[in-house]
């Protein structure tokens, strides 16, 4: 296999057109890029998984139906593997986990037992009752459902034989995965690459994996391809990517806001939260018998983290009063809030004006049927004259956001774009307090920096950030020891 | 601690919370259907000062409304001293017309009983005519489920061999054809294309013939069939008024939309069948067209096939609702006596509103009884599946 | 006439690549062919007739198709919004009313409208034609709005499965803006054309129904009322009867369809009318859920 020539339309209007789309067989290929660009349709087209009714795709200049009936097309797609995004939409609800586990090819395989019990750190227990359940949207967890998705792909790896070969893809494998998972995962993959004669495309907006791969597997440097595809004037272009652009970045970053703590908090949430039947306390360190109170101070920014699937994103949602908690004391700039209030509450007094949050899926998010102006509709104090509509997205969009951006619609844009809209309308607001839930989500390294900056401006205006984010590199480093807090849950009740 | 009753243990919340709920509309559409004849019951001395006013009509010296001259006549006197009110004149002669018919073939004279409103003595006729009722509703229901599935599934594996339509089927070989003779010299595929051609217009026959209201079949058949019996009463309700059609279009969207979802993908990926040739090595076997349970084997069709059945279930619901006012037009619209909806339709005509409301609430019960059905059956599917 | 060959090209591509043009095109075609013959074989008095039934037919189902949409979108919020205040013993007397109106065969619930109109028309409260087909039109939507509440509450219910309403609120957006202009003017009005679309088939076959049920009743001579012409009463009459009727004779005599053809207009163009709608309506719904992809997850 080499790198692919593909181009695809829609409607006659062009979606992609990369040439040298990075696969090797033998070598594992991490791919980088803006959310939203192509990376994954690519994928999809060279695994001979894109519907051809509705689009026009041709591969390395042929149609895509010659390019599908190709021998050595056929071979690699019938013995690869494809580990899609969202693990939960990808498993049949109807059948368990230990069915779709061991069914067509995925039944000839042997390695199971040792794939699940490195996917699950040993705890075979736990994994055993996980695969007898029929996957449904909360149970298991999205973390459980990406790793039974990885456990296919390594029991289809571990099927192809010297002399074959076979197109393996993960797609943002490790997005509901926790550190410590996401290096197990990283390190089962780099243990099977020598043992299959396998291309492996591993598409991710995780840069913290580009650490794991060269400090604790330096060894694999010609094994492991390094790329990152971004637009140019339209056209979707692969260029190599360098390791120690990242590392260099992250360790260039500094914390952010004063030095000195100031007396005004802003926000405090109690430890003992308890809402959907889960019981939540904050902690400054793993172990700690003490639990703290969550404080969020004028003008710093804290940074709450936890393991993947505890719920975190259920505690913002929960301080935001979108939740009815069973028990909850919250203080938001100076007002007492508890499970007595009721929604109008925080409609009137802190949705838009007090607090405001910014969500991690720019996609439900955003309404994706909206032109880009009338994002900007209907927010409390803001005017939505041309002028500073332009104004706002200049902030974290450069020259992108001139002329005609204000009436292209919003499922036109990318991902990463559509992040950075998400992010620009919370701040307008200009809020005392942001709760940022995963903003540096489907953004590559520039437009990171980008959001990074912003926040630093938000803080200097006085602002309090809350964020919650598994990019654990980047978010200790711009955060000061005091204002990070580790969120703790366990279930209560039956 | 309060026990919930017997019944109700080892149901979901979920399952208890709609039975509550439909016994909830049971009891007040029993208590509205109670009131609305009751309020008509209430009129009735007003329908009495109606009647003495039609009476002052009928007792008109020289008028005999049963000649069609003298009706005419009257008809034009009232034109002429209510002009411009067409309707309400039309109205006032149907209501004379009404009134000799209930004075000498009223329902009393005719069923012989005297009292005009409901007795007990009527129920058990109208237990029998449910009976009935029901028994079609049941046997047209069944019919309409399993031919529904096998219609969609037949319709969903010919989209997916891309052959869905005859017409575009021949426009397509005869596409080919012209492309072939370019090059080559060919003949044209005459018996190809006209086969397409007759399909395409028995298609186009069959499909208007589901969607035809039951009446118009039933009238143009009427000369040479009897269309009171039983099975062609079932016969009627399964093929006539869009019902197996609409239901077969549902199962249908459902493959296609479950067709979309990603589990479909990691399927495939994993080396499941995915060819739709009939009876091919890797295809669908034709059997899944006429067999009862299903058994697809190791074929992405198999993900599908059961995805779509399951959400398939709720929408017997809407179907049987759907299903009822099409046996309840049949009965009315081909006037057999005897029937419980041809009595409602009498009861009604001859404003016996309170054994009309009897005979609606029964017919509620019909719908009602396949929600409940309908309910549990897809709960008990919901729990085998971990819901 | 090289653009206009280009234009027939282009209107030729988009009916093969939008199924519900084709279908509303093939409608209008075969109404206007039905016409044209009605024209030459069917005198004058009878064809005036058809022409005024189905006028009246499509009127009265528009209406209902509006009328629907008005009362579903207004229940199907109200729905929503009493859930989301847990307004639960005004949103359980919602229920309990909707359940009932769901639970009773629509064409009962038309058949209880035409008993009120009958009352009404002998109190003297509704007297002109136009009044009376609007009580119809009323008591179809009555029957058939709650299949538009449930479109809108089934989108409302996908959005707020998504993050969409939350991240909008905790914008300081309105909650009837949210509702009413993000989540159903912008994002569902295909789906709620999808459904007009299907419940004007549903209304014409309801309304035709039970205006033929009614008018059969007619030759009992008792009827409820006389409702303005449709195609239902159209068909019921005793001429279109039989023309219905001698459709039988084609079994025996195949060659009788020229008979029918030119014979037995009135009654053979009524019940085309009918099934030639129902079919072409079908089909124009399907072909749009499907060039709009709306049966998709």
């Amino acid at each position: 296999m080499k790198p692919f020539e593909i181009s695809i339309a829609q409607d006659g209007r062009p979606l992609i057109a990369v040439a040298g789309y990075p696969v090797a067989e033998g070598v594992l290929t991490i791919l980088f890029g803006e959310s939203g660009i192509g990376k994954s349709l690519s994928a999809l087209a060279v695994a001979g998984l894109v519907e051809p009714a509705e689009l026009t795709i041709s591969v390395d200049r042929e149609s895509y139906a010659h390019y599908l009936a190709r021998g050595d097309v056929r071979e690699y797609r019938a013995s690869g593997f494809f580990v899609f995004q969202e693990p939960s939409s990808h498993l049949n609800p109807l059948m368990t986990l230990r069915r779709q586990l061991n069914e067509g090819s995925l039944a000839r395989a042997t390695n199971e037992p040792d794939v699940i019990r490195r996917l699950w750190q040993g705890n075979e227990q736990e994994a055993a009752s996980i695969l007898d359940v029929y996957p449904k949207p909360y149970r298991p967890s999205g973390g459980e459902k990406q790793r039974v998705l990885a456990a296919m792909a390594f029991k289809k790896m571990s099927l192809l034989r010297p002399g074959s070969s076979g197109f393996f893809v993960f797609d943002e494998p490790t997005a509901s995965l926790d550190n410590r998972l996401r290096d197990e995962f990283i390190d089962l993959l780099v243990d099977y690459l020598p043992q299959a004669p396998a291309a492996v495309l591993l598409i991710t907006h995780d840069y913290s994996i580009v650490a794991r791969l060269t400090r604790r597997h330096a060894r694999l440097s010609g094994k492991v391809a390094f790329k990152e595809m971004y637009l140019v004037r339209g056209k979707q272009e692969v260029r190599d990517f360098e390791p120690r652009e990242y590392l260099g970045w992250v360790s260039s970053l500094k914390p952010l806001g004063p030095g000195t703590a100031p007396a005004e908090f802003v926000l405090r949430v109690a430890s003992g939260m308890r809402v959907l039947s889960r019981s939540y306390r904050f902690v400054r360190k793993e172990g700690d018998a003490n639990a703290a109170t969550l404080t969020v101070y004028k003008g710093r920014m804290t940074y709450l983290k936890g393991g993947s699937g505890l719920g975190k994103t259920t505690v913002l949602k929960t301080i935001m009063g979108l939740f009815e908690p069973e028990k909850m004391v919250v203080e938001i700039g100076g007002r007492r809030f508890t499970r007595e209030n009721r929604r109008k509450d925080w409609s009137r007094s802190v949705w838009g004006r007090k607090m405001t949050m910014v969500f991690q899926h720019a996609d439900e998010a955003l309404n994706q049927r909206a032109l880009v102006r009338d994002v900007f509709g209907g927010l409390p104090g803001f005017e939505s004259s041309e002028r500073n509509m332009l104004d706002a997205l200049a902030k974290l969009f450069d020259a992108e956001a001139e002329g005609s951006f204000l009436n292209r619609p919003v499922y036109t844009l990318s991902g990463g774009q559509k992040q950075r809209l998400n992010l620009v309308r919370s701040m307008i607001l200009q809020t005392e307090i942001l709760l940022l839930d995963e903003p540096l989500s489907g953004l590559d390294l520039k437009a990171s920096a980008k959001v990074i900056h912003l926040l630093e401006q938000q803080l200097a205006r006085g602002s309090a950030i809350l964020v919650v984010s598994h990019n654990e590199d980047i978010f200790d480093a711009l955060t000061r020891p005091e204002d990070v807090y580790l969120l703790e849950g366990h279930k209560e009740g039956p | 601690m309060t026990r919930p009753p017997d019944f109700l243990v080892g149901l979901s919340d979920s399952l208890k919370g709609r039975l509550v709920s439909h016994a909830a509309g049971v009891v007040f559409v029993a208590v509205a259907l109670a009131g609305f004849a009751l309020s008509f019951e209430a009129n009735a001395p007003a329908e009495s000062a109606q009647e003495r006013h039609l009476e002052s009509y009928l007792e008109l010296n020289g008028v005999d409304f049963g000649d069609p001259l003298d009706r005419a006549l009257f008809r034009e006197s009232l034109d002429r001293f209510y002009p411009g009110q067409a309707a309400r004149n039309d109205s006032l002669l149907q209501a004379i017309d009404d009134a000799r018919v209930r004075r000498w073939s009223g329902p009393g004279l005719r069923r012989g009983d005297t009292n005009r409103g409901f007795s007990p003595a009527l129920l058990p006729e109208i237990a029998w005519q449910f009976a009935q009722f029901l028994l079609v509703y049941i046997l047209a229901l069944l019919g309409i489920y399993f031919g529904a599935e096998r219609l969609g599934l037949y319709r969903f594996v010919k989209w997916k061999q891309g052959r869905e339509s005859y017409l575009g089927e021949s426009i397509r070989i005869v596409r080919e054809y012209r492309h072939a003779r370019a090059n080559s010299r060919v003949r044209f595929p005459k018996g190809a294309v006209a086969l397409d051609i007759l399909k395409a217009l028995g298609k186009g026959i069959l499909t208007t013939l589901f969607f035809s209201p039951a009446y118009v079949i039933a009238y143009a058949l009427k000369t040479s069939v009897d269309t009171s019996s039983l099975p062609f009463m079932i016969l009627l309700a399964l093929v006539s008024n869009g019902v197996l059609i609409q239901a077969s279009n549902r199962f249908f969207e459902l493959l296609v939309a479950e067709d979309r979802k990603g589990y479909v993908r990691t399927a495939t990926v994993k080396n499941l069948h995915t060819s739709y040739e009939w009876n091919a090595k890797e295809g669908v076997p034709v059997r899944v067209l006429y067999r009862i349970s299903q058994n697809l084997g190791p074929h992405v069709l198999r993900h599908l096939y059961e995805n779509a059945r399951f959400q398939f279930i709720p929408a017997m619901k809407e179907l049987g609702s759907f299903l009822v006012t099409g046996l309840v037009i049949i009965e009315m619209a081909l006037n057999i006596q005897g029937r419980l909806s041809y009595n409602l339709l009498q009861q009604i005509l001859f404003g016996r509103y309170d054994v009309a409301c009897v005979i609606i609430f029964s017919i509620f019960l019909a719908v009602k009884g396949t929600e409940v059905f309908v309910d549990t059956w897809h709960d008990f599917e919901r729990r085998r599946y971990g819901f | 006439m090289d653009s206009s060959r280009q234009f027939l090209r282009q209107s030729l591509g988009l009916i093969r690549r939008r199924k519900e043009l084709a279908w509303f095109c093939m409608w209008c075609a075969g109404i206007g062919c039905l016409f044209l013959w009605d024209e030459i074989f069917l005198n004058a008095p009878a064809f005036d007739r058809v022409r005024a039934a189905l006028f009246n037919t499509l009127v009265s189902g528009a209406g209902a198709v509006f009328l629907s949409l008005v009362l579903g979108w207004a229940s199907g919020a109200a729905f929503f919004l009493l859930e989301q205040r847990r307004a639960r013993y005004s949103f359980a007397l919602l229920s309990l009313v909707a359940n009932a109106i769901r639970s009773l065969p629509q064409v009962v619930l038309v058949l209880v409208g035409y008993v009120l109109l009958n009352q009404l028309i002998l109190a003297e409260i509704i007297r002109s034609e136009t009044a009376q087909l609007a009580w119809v039109t009323v008591t179809v939507s009555v029957a058939v709005f709650l299949e538009v509440s449930d479109t809108i509450r089934s989108r409302l219910e996908y959005f707020r499965s998504l993050e969409f309403i939350d991240a909008m609120l905790c914008c300081g957006i309105s909650e009837s803006r949210i509702i009413h202009r993000e989540i159903l003017w912008r994002n569902s009005r295909e789906h709620l054309l999808h459904k007009l679309i299907a419940l004007f088939g549903v209304a014409i076959f309801l309304q035709c129904s039970v205006d033929f049920i009614v008018s059969v009743g007619l030759s009992t001579n008792v009827s409820l009322s006389n409702v303005p012409l449709t195609l239902g009463s159209l068909l019921a009459s005793v001429d279109s009867k039989q023309d219905i009727l001698a459709l039988s004779n084609l079994f025996s005599d195949p060659a009788y369809i020229t008979e029918i053809v030119v014979r037995h207009l009135q009654g053979v163009s009524a019940a085309f009318c009918i099934v030639f709608t129902l079919v072409c309506f079908f089909m124009i719904a399907n072909g749009y859920a499907r060039s709009r992809r709306l049966n998709g997850p």
